[in-house]
C-alpha cells in the first residue's frame, strides 16, 4: 500500500517553487532501532493471539459460559436468574403444515398412549430408529397409564439410550413421559358391565387418555401431529412422509394384521374407519343423547363402508377415499386441527367417542378427513384366549389325526401283506393319498377370521 | 509493510485503549443484559424457585421458562434434549392453591392492550413466579400495535424486580384472519356478524389453550384484554371455591350524565341459568344456527347472571350454578381443558364459544358456578 504523498507521480497544479510547493521526498527511511522493531513483532503477536482466542469463543459457544467470568474480572456478575429465557414468541401462520414438511423444518410431534407395553417396546423403538423424517424435527412424547409391568422404566432407559446415541442424526426433539392414571373405576365398570356395554366407556376413558397426552404436549411449534400405537409389527419407515405428502389435515393408512395361515393369512384389523351411511344416520337419531355407536358388534348394523375392506394389496398406495370415522392405530393430522379444538370426544359428540369422534369434530369444522385404502400397515396379531383355545384344539385335533393315519396305515400294510400272502397283485399307492388329506385344514377353520373381525 | 508503518505511528496506549474497548464489546455481546443480584432473602427465594423451574432445552412446555445457556456436547454441536418425565397423577388443583404450589396460566386474547390491564395483572397478589401468560393476537395492523405495546409492557416487568417478574410469557399470533374487519358497532352485533366473530374467536382461545397448556398447569385463568379491575387476590378467591368451572360477575364503571356521578352497570350477559323457552327454541332451530343472547329475535328468558348482583349486600362468596358462561374471566381447573373440554368453533347443542365450553365441559361431567356478587371491571370506551 502506497502512502497518500504530495504528488509523487503527477503534478502540483500550482507551479513548483510557490509557497505550496512541498519539499521533494521530505520522508527518510530511518534505521528503526533493533528494540521497536522486536516490539513491533510482540505487538503482532499479541493481537493474533487474541483475534484468534475470539473466534474460538464464537465457534465453541460452551466455552463462553466458562471464559466470560474469568474474562469479566468481576466486572460483569450476572446473577442465577437472568440467565433464563422467559419470554417466547411465535407465529402459527407459520406451522400449517405443507406436503414437503422435511424440506420446510416442520416439527412433528408423535404421540404414542402405553399401557402394559413393555413386550412392545423393543419393536418400537426399532420402528422409531429406522423412521426416515429428520428425527431432529420429531418430538416425542408417550402417556403411560395404569401400568402395573415395567413399561416406564424400560421406556425411559430405551430412550435415553436413542438420545446419547453417537450418532448425531438419531436423537429426537423434546421427549416427555407423561404418567396419568385414569384407571380403577372404570376397570370395575368393564368387569360389572358386559362385553358391548362396556365399549362406550372403554372407549370414553381411551379419549380421555389421548386428550391429556396431546393438551401436555402440543406446542405451538407443531405443524403435524402423529398417532402411533405401539402395537404396529409392520410400517414403511417413510410412513410420515408417505402420509404428509397427500397435505390433507388428517389421513390414515389401512391396518391390517396376519393371521396364521389356519385363520386365513391376513385379516383387516382395525375398523374404526370408515364413511357414514344413510343407515347409521337413521340409527343414531333413535339413539339416546349418550349412547355410543361402536363399529364391528351386531347390536348397531351400520352398513358402512370400511377403509380396511377396500384393500387391495395390488392398488394404488395414493388412493384416498374421505372418511367420517377414523382408527387411532396410526393417524397423521395437521397440528392446526388439534389447535383449532378438534379433540377425542370423551362424552358422546353425534353418537360417537374418541378417533371416530374425532373424525367426526374435524368434519364437523370442515377439515378434511381422509384414508388410504392401498397403503397398509400391520398391526401384531397376538392370539386371543379363544385363538389359544382353538389352536391348543388344531394341535389335539392333529395329533389324533395322525395317529389314526399311523392306524390305518399299520392297518392297511398288515391287509396287505396278507392280501399279498393271499393275492400277490396289491395296491401299492393307497397309503400315500390318506395322507395328503391329512394336510388339508378342517373345514371350520376356514371362516374363523371372518367372525372374529371386531376391534378390541 | 503498510501495516508495520501504520502501526508505528500509533502509539502503544491506543492500541492499549482500542483492545480494551474491543474487549468490552466482546463481553457486552457475550454476556446477558443487565445483571442485576437480588437483594433480599424474599427475591432469593423467589429466583432459586424459578431456577428450579427451568427447562434444560428451549424444547420445553411454553410455561417453564429456559436457560440461555444451553448444553453442548464434547464435539460442540448442541446436546439432543433430555428425556423429562412429568407425573400428572401429583398435578392438583385444590383451595389452597398458593400452598400447594399451583401454577396457573393466565389467557388472554389480545385485541388492544390496555395498560390498565397490565397494571392491574402486575398487581394480583398470587405469587408471580407461579403465573404462566400466554397471548394471541391476529396478524392485521391492530393486532401488530397491540403486540408492541404488550412487548414494551413484558420487557419492563421482566426485567425489573425479580419477585414481580411472571414464571414465563409465551405471545402467539394466530394462523388465520379474524372475519370482521369492519369495527363498525351496529355491524358488529348484528346476529350473523356475532356468530362468525365467536366461532373466530373461539378458535384463537383454542389455539391459545392446546399449546400453552403443558404438563404443569393446575389452573387457567381467561381472562380478557379489556379487563382493567379485579380485586388482587383474583386467583385466590377463585382458585378457593375449589369448583372446575367458576366465573366472576362483570360489570362496567361508567359516569351518569344525570346524577353526575361515577357509578356502575352489568356487562357480560353470557353467564346465565338455561331456561325452558330457550331449550324450545333451540328445538326449532336447524343444525347450524345458534342462540345468542341479547336478541331480539331471540327471546330466551334465561336467567342472567349479570342481574343477580345484589348491590346493596355483596356477599362476593355466594355461589350460582350456572349453564352458560361468559369469558371476560373464567378460572377453569386445568383437567377440564385437558379432559376435552374447549370452546366449540361449531354450533354445539346450538351454542359456540364460552357458552358452548360450559355445555361442553357438564357433558364431559363437570359443573359450572358464577360468583354473581364477585364484581370485576370492563373497560370503559
Amino acid at each position: 500500500m502506497n502512502r497518500p504523498h504530495a504528488f509523487s507521480k503527477g503534478h502540483s497544479a500550482y507551479p513548483r517553487g510557490s509557497a505550496f510547493s512541498i519539499s521533494p521526498n521530505p520522508f527518510q527511511p530511518r534505521s528503526q532501532p533493533a528494540l521497536r522493531r522486536r516490539r513491533q513483532l510482540l505487538q503482532r503477536l499479541c493481537l493474533l493471539a487474541a483475534v484468534s482466542f475470539l473466534v474460538t469463543i464464537f465457534i465453541f459457544p460452551s466455552w463462553r459460559a466458562i471464559i466470560l467470568p474469568t474474562l469479566s474480572l468481576g466486572l460483569l456478575h450476572p446473577s442465577e436468574d437472568l440467565q433464563l429465557q422467559t419470554v417466547r414468541y411465535y407465529d402459527l401462520s407459520e406451522v400449517q403444515g405443507t406436503e414437503k414438511g422435511w424440506e420446510r423444518g416442520e416439527r412433528v410431534l408423535m404421540l404414542t398412549p402405553l399401557r402394559d407395553a413393555s413386550s412392545h417396546l423393543p419393536m418400537f423403538f426399532s420402528h422409531l430408529r429406522n423412521l426416515t423424517y429428520p428425527h431432529n424435527l420429531i418430538d416425542l412424547a408417550f402417556l403411560v397409564s395404569d401400568s402395573r409391568d415395567d413399561t416406564l422404566q424400560m421406556l425411559s432407559s430405551m430412550l435415553t439410550e436413542i438420545q446419547n446415541d453417537p450418532d448425531p442424526k438419531m436423537s429426537y426433539g423434546e421427549i416427555s413421559v407423561i404418567q396419568k392414571d385414569f384407571g380403577q373405576k372404570v376397570q370395575q365398570d368393564v368387569e360389572s358391565r358386559h362385553g358391548f356395554e362396556a365399549q362406550a366407556s372403554r372407549r370414553k376413558l381411551m379419549a380421555q387418555a389421548r386428550n391429556w397426552l396431546l393438551s401436555a404436549t402440543l406446542r405451538p411449534t407443531h405443524s403435524w401431529v402423529y398417532w402411533r400405537d405401539a402395537d404396529v409389527e409392520t410400517a414403511p419407515f417413510t410412513i410420515i412422509e408417505d402420509l404428509m405428502r397427500h397435505n390433507k389435515d388428517v389421513t390414515v393408512p389401512n391396518v391390517w394384521r396376519p393371521l396364521p395361515d389356519w385363520l386365513g393369512g391376513e385379516q383387516p384389523y382395525d375398523l374404526n374407519s370408515w364413511q357414514e351411511s344413510e343407515t347409521a344416520l337413521a340409527l343414531a337419531d333413535t339413539l339416546d343423547e349418550d349412547a355410543v355407536i361402536v363399529e364391528g358388534y351386531a347390536e348397531y348394523a351400520t352398513w358402512r363402508p370400511h377403509l380396511a375392506y377396500l384393500r387391495d394389496p395390488y392398488g394404488d398406495p395414493d388412493m384416498e377415499m374421505e372418511l367420517d370415522g377414523i382408527g387411532g392405530v396410526s393417524i397423521l393430522a395437521k397440528a392446526r386441527v388439534f389447535r383449532a379444538g378438534v379433540h377425542f370426544p370423551a362424552f358422546s359428540f353425534e353418537k360417537h367417542a374418541e378417533t371416530e369422534g374425532f373424525g367426526k369434530m374435524a368434519k364437523r369444522m370442515k377439515f378434511s378427513v381422509i384414508g388410504l385404502p392401498h397403503y397398509t400397515i400391520w398391526h401384531l396379531y397376538e392370539p386371543s384366549v379363544d385363538d389359544l383355545r382353538h389352536m391348543e384344539e388344531m394341535e389335539q385335533e392333529r395329533l389324533e389325526q395322525e395317529q389314526k393315519e399311523r392306524e390305518r396305515e399299520l392297518a392297511e400294510k398288515k391287509q396287505a401283506a396278507k392280501s399279498k400272502t393271499q393275492n400277490s397283485a396289491g395296491k401299492p399307492d393307497a397309503g400315500k393319498g390318506s395322507s395328503e388329506g391329512s394336510a388339508a385344514p378342517p373345514a371350520k377353520d376356514a371362516d374363523k377370521g371372518g367372525s372374529k373381525q371386531a376391534k378390541l | 509493510m503498510a501495516v508495520a508503518r501504520s502501526m508505528r505511528r500509533t502509539s502503544p496506549i491506543s492500541l492499549l485503549l482500542a483492545a480494551l474497548l474491543a474487549f468490552g464489546f466482546i463481553c457486552f455481546i457475550l454476556s446477558p443484559s443487565t445483571p442485576s443480584s437480588p437483594s433480599t432473602p424474599a427475591e432469593a427465594a423467589s429466583s432459586r424457585q424459578r431456577q428450579q423451574n427451568a427447562a434444560e432445552h428451549h424444547l420445553s412446555p411454553p410455561t417453564q421458562p429456559f436457560l440461555k445457556s444451553q448444553s453442548y456436547r464434547s464435539n460442540g454441536i448442541q446436546a439432543p434434549p433430555p428425556v423429562i418425565h412429568y407425573n400428572l397423577n401429583n398435578l392438583t388443583s385444590t383451595s389452597d392453591s398458593i400452598a400447594n404450589g399451583e401454577r396457573i396460566l393466565i389467557l388472554t386474547p389480545l385485541a388492544r392492550f390496555y395498560q390498565q390491564y397490565w397494571d392491574n395483572l402486575e398487581k394480583l397478589s398470587y405469587p408471580h413466579e407461579l403465573i404462566s401468560l400466554g397471548f394471541i393476537a391476529p396478524k392485521t395492523k391492530a393486532g401488530n400495535a397491540a403486540i408492541a405495546a404488550l412487548e414494551k409492557a413484558i420487557s419492563k416487568t421482566q426485567n425489573g424486580p425479580i419477585d414481580n417478574r411472571f414464571a414465563s410469557i409465551s405471545i402467539l399470533r394466530q394462523d388465520f384472519d379474524p372475519p370482521l374487519t369492519s369495527q363498525d358497532e351496529k355491524v358488529r352485533h348484528k346476529l350473523s356478524a356475532q356468530k362468525e366473530r365467536r366461532e373466530s374467536m373461539s378458535r384463537a382461545r383454542n389455539s391459545l389453550v392446546f399449546t400453552t397448556l403443558g404438563p404443569s398447569t393446575s389452573w387457567v385463568l381467561w381472562l380478557d384484554a379489556d379487563i382493567v379491575e379485579t380485586p388482587t387476590s383474583l386467583i385466590q378467591d377463585l382458585t378457593s371455591h375449589n369448583q372446575p368451572v367458576i366465573v366472576p360477575n362483570c360489570f362496567q364503571r361508567y359516569y351518569d350524565t344525570q346524577s353526575r356521578k361515577w357509578d356502575i352497570r352489568p356487562y357480560d350477559f353470557n353467564s346465565w341459568i338455561d331456561s325452558e323457552q330457550a331449550q324450545e327454541l333451540a328445538k326449532q332451530m336447524g343444525p347450524d344456527d345458534i342462540l345468542l343472547e341479547g336478541y331480539h329475535e331471540l327471546p330466551t328468558y334465561r336467567t342472567l347472571m349479570a342481574y343477580l348482583a345484589d348491590l346493596k349486600a355483596l356477599d362476593p362468596r355466594r355461589l350460582l350454578a350456572l349453564d352458560g358462561v361468559g369469558g371476560t374471566a373464567l378460572m377453569v381447573k386445568a383437567d377440564v381443558h385437558r379432559d376435552g373440554a374447549m370452546f366449540p368453533a361449531f354450533p354445539f347443542f346450538h351454542l359456540v364459544e364460552t357458552e358452548g365450553f360450559a355445555k361442553m365441559a357438564r357433558r364431559l361431567g363437570y359443573e359450572v358456578f358464577g360468583l354473581p356478587d364477585y364484581l370485576i371491571y370492563h373497560y370503559n370506551e
